[in-house]
């Protein structure tokens, strides 16, 4: 959690303290505590599970109902051989026993005491075993509402679970939805222009030897322009071939009347609807690859190519959107919108480079081209009407070291240190 | 000026929170006036047996007066009793027995100082927990300054305190969250009283790389010092730990510093070093990354007192309210109570190098500013100053008679501690 807004040196261990909950709210969703766990089962169960299903105060219910218990007192004789004969007069036992063979002589009384003798074992046998079965099983039943009780914190805690990561899920299938869009728009983006190979362009300036992976990022103020238009000027001169650094090669039919094509895709007259429309379009094509496969695209795909080459800065710039992302704060659609136009423009724009390229070459001049090649960026921006000095420096003076744009910020850096 | 320092135990090797408190006072207060220790020849605090021989030796320069303890302590009648005070209703005769059952009993040590308490200035009693603390303070008639060094336990439940806490000349508090607590349990707020804790001999500068060399750590790591005892909530430091353990994004390594009473979790990340000198104990914690502080009671933790002087930041249990209390004042701590908070907290502490600076930094000032010794020295001096201008009240309650001690009345400690209020006291104490 290295990312803490605390940017002064007075820290505050509240707000930090606060920082670091929010950021496990958001990680992990509502973090419960054992016994907030257990006062939403007891008392909000309902809101999680189903009440007519499960009762929240089982054990206290439970409780309740069974009394304590106590084996009752199951009535029992006890029998032996002389308890037939058993007196507390002294006179009369003596008499009985006296009498004793005499008794014997008219029935034998042993099998009728030892039958019995029997049954009163098997009575306080059976008791016993009756008490202890009795006691087992209200232990078992205790166990079993403990176990219910349980088993009913656990779903409650399981359920709050599913929901955070329904959450979770939710939020991640949001994000790679977004993603998908973004990839999907920027391949389209490069196949968008190379698919058309015959349609004419607008004219640039100064067609130059690309470099594309040497090349830094366009500055974002500079994306944020619309797209090339060429300055009126320059189309004076429709010279199949010129030096790269003073005329563009392009037809005359361009300079006077831009293809649709070209002006919907981003002249500075578009309007908002243009644009909406032309971003649904992106959204709505399936993924740039195949398209390219399927069309056929004449060096659309070719690997070393500038669109190639195009196409993998342009990756390089949406993982650096990407990594905007990881910082875990919720994510404008708005912004990330204009990022990705922005990575798209400048495809489409290095796309176009690649095709000029591929248009008969321009008479080299040696310093001229040497000094393109160092600043290799100055063509792609220096028409961008919001930067008119670098046009001029670098259709006249492509040389110039403050023509170069500036090292771009990393997005990522959110350090506040 | 003389005073005379009663705590139960004491000697230069003994560690425990309010003995290493009582002795450290007594040195440094030793340079302002002259002081005596009387305490007991007792160095077990479970068995009170009689290890040490009565009468008079020095201890660091300061003399040591020790008396006889009449029985050790029998656990099963300490436990029954403690059960009977703690959990039911009860009479002050039982807390009484409970008192004499947790020991150590000396009639020797209060019979002293109801003879010499003339002697003294002042008699600073340190735990009021205890048998020379209750009889004692009643014992030195009027000259009683009480170190409480109360934790939200039970014990500060029981009835025969609250006049304890009235009738003493005055408390030193260890913590603003121990004042509230005193203050709310027995109504005593007109007693004198500051809060002060204790300061610490810290050194300059300790050698952090020869302490990773000596023991062989590499990479970040958070220590823990002391007991690794369940009550020092050291099991669900463990779990916690285990919990961090399984984030990627965590390297420390967990050291433990201290005598264990559980198992340590095996684990390459978790060393156990046990119980070490004070030199390797600073350097230890001078090359950690912060120190954890587990414990659910807490009266002022001098452990990371001594962190905060170093410079380290402190991770402590928000459950326990003077820890809790003490990272919020002094900007130097983060806190947890659960195991997320567990997690991020200890992240936050060891992926913001920034973050873990500036509560180092905050932990060193308020260190000084409120615990270095001429800052401590100074409190208990202005303290006997207060005192010397004021006159004494009476002492305290007299006795509970025959029928007082009898009367089943007194509520269970445990039902009286849930009634006393909760949290820390704000920044400002």
């Amino acid at each position: 959690m290295p990312d803490f807004n605390v940017r002064s040196d007075s820290v505050n261990v509240e707000q930090i303290m606060e920082q670091i909950r929010g950021r496990i709210r958001e990680k992990r969703g509502v973090d419960y505590t054992e016994q907030q766990i257990r006062e939403l089962a007891a008392v909000k169960l309902e809101k999680f599970l189903d009440p007519r299903g499960v009762r929240s105060d089982l054990l206290d219910q439970f409780r309740k109902a069974q009394p304590a218990y106590e084996p009752p007192e199951l009535p029992n004789f006890a029998f032996e051989d002389a308890t037939l004969f058993e007196s507390h007069r002294a006179p009369i036992r003596w008499i009985r026993k006296l009498l004793m063979p005499l008794l014997k002589l008219l029935f034998n009384p042993n099998p009728l005491i030892q039958a019995l003798n029997i049954q009163s074992r098997l009575n306080t046998i059976n008791a016993e075993r009756d008490a202890r079965r009795e006691a087992a099983r209200r232990q078992m039943d205790q166990l079993y509402y403990e176990l219910v009780h349980n088993l009913v914190v656990e779903t409650t805690r399981t359920g709050i679970e599913v929901k955070n990561l329904k959450m979770r899920v939710e939020s991640i299938a949001s994000r790679l939805e977004f993603n998908e869009r973004r990839a999907r728009a920027l391949e389209g983006a490069v196949v968008y222009r190379s698919t058309e190979p015959d349609e004419p362009r607008p004219q640039r300036p100064a067609p130059q030897i690309p470099q594309p992976r040497q090349q830094p990022p366009p500055r974002p103020q500079q994306q944020q322009q619309p797209r090339y238009t060429p300055p009126q000027p320059s189309y004076t001169a429709p010279v199949p071939v010129a030096p790269p650094t003073q005329t563009a090669i392009a037809p005359p039919a361009a300079v006077t009347e831009p293809p649709p094509q070209a002006q919907g895709a981003g002249v500075p007259g578009e309007g908002p609807g243009q644009r909406s429309r032309r971003r649904r379009r992106r959204r709505g094509r399936r993924g740039g690859g195949a398209a390219a496969t399927i069309m056929g695209a004449p060096g659309s795909a070719q690997p070393g190519s500038t669109g190639a080459a195009g196409t993998v800065e342009s990756v390089d710039q949406m993982d650096a959107i990407d990594r905007m992302d990881d910082d875990g704060s919720p994510d404008s659609e708005e912004m990330h919108d204009a990022a990705a136009e922005q990575v798209e423009q400048t495809g489409i724009a290095e796309a176009d480079h690649a095709a000029s390229t591929a248009e008969p070459p321009a008479v080299d001049q040696a310093p001229v081209e040497h000094a393109h090649v160092e600043q290799p960026r100055v063509e792609l921006v220096a028409p961008l009407p919001a930067a008119p000095s670098a046009t001029e420096s670098s259709s006249v003076a492509p040389a110039e070291p403050a023509a170069a744009p500036p090292p771009a910020r990393d997005p990522a850096d959110h350090d506040p240190q | 000026m003389k005073i005379a320092v009663v705590v139960q135990r004491y000697g230069q090797a003994i560690n425990g929170g309010a003995e290493l408190h009582a002795r450290y006072i007594a040195e440094h207060l030793a340079r302002h006036g002259q002081v005596e220790v009387l305490t007991t020849c007792s160095t077990d605090y479970v068995t009170w047996r009689n290890e040490l021989e009565p009468g008079v030796e020095q201890v660091n320069g300061v003399p040591v007066r020790r008396f006889k303890v009449k029985h050790e302590r029998d656990p099963l009648v300490f436990g029954k009793r403690s059960d009977r005070v703690f959990e039911q209703l009860h009479s002050l005769g039982d807390e009484l027995d409970w008192l004499d059952a947790e020991g150590p009993t000396s009639p020797a040590l209060i019979d002293y100082i109801t003879k010499h308490a003339s002697d003294y200035d002042y008699c600073l009693f340190f735990s009021y927990r205890y048998y020379h603390a209750y009889y004692g303070a009643r014992a030195s008639r009027g000259r009683a300054i009480l170190v409480p060094t109360a934790e939200r336990d039970e014990t500060i439940g029981l009835s025969i305190f609250q006049p304890l806490f009235r009738g003493v000349r005055a408390i030193m508090y260890n913590s603003p969250e121990e004042r509230a607590m005193i203050h709310a349990v027995a109504g005593n707020e007109s007693v004198p009283g500051v809060v002060v804790g204790i300061g610490s001999d810290v050194p300059n500068n300790p050698q952090a790389a020869r302490f990773r060399q000596k023991y062989n750590i590499r990479g970040p790591f958070a220590v823990y010092v002391g007991r690794i005892d369940q009550n020092k909530g050291c099991k669900e430091l463990f779990e916690f730990f285990d919990g961090y353990l399984k984030d990627p994004a965590g390297k420390l390594s967990l050291v433990l510093i201290g005598n264990t009473l559980l198992p340590i979790p095996e684990h390459k990340r978790i060393r156990h070093l046990g119980f070490l000198d004070d030199t390797d104990k600073f350097e230890a914690m001078a090359a950690a990354d912060a120190l954890i502080m587990p414990s659910y009671y807490e009266s002022l933790s001098m452990v990371a007192l001594e962190a905060w002087a170093l410079g380290r930041p402190v991770l402590a249990n928000g459950k326990c309210d003077v820890l809790k209390g003490q990272c919020l004042r002094s900007n130097a701590g983060l806190f947890y109570e659960t195991l997320g908070e567990f997690i991020g907290t200890l992240e936050a502490i060891e992926q913001n190098r920034w973050l873990a600076g500036s509560l180092g930094r905050n932990g060193r000032q308020y260190f000084k500013d409120n615990y270095d010794w001429p800052v401590i020295e100074r409190k208990y001096l202005d303290m006997f100053e207060r005192l010397k201008n004021e006159v004494p009240g009476p002492g305290g309650d007299p006795l509970p008679g025959w029928f007082d001690r009898r009367r089943q009345d007194l509520p269970a400690a445990q039902d009286v501690l849930a009634k006393l209020p909760k949290g820390p006291a704000g920044r400002h104490g």
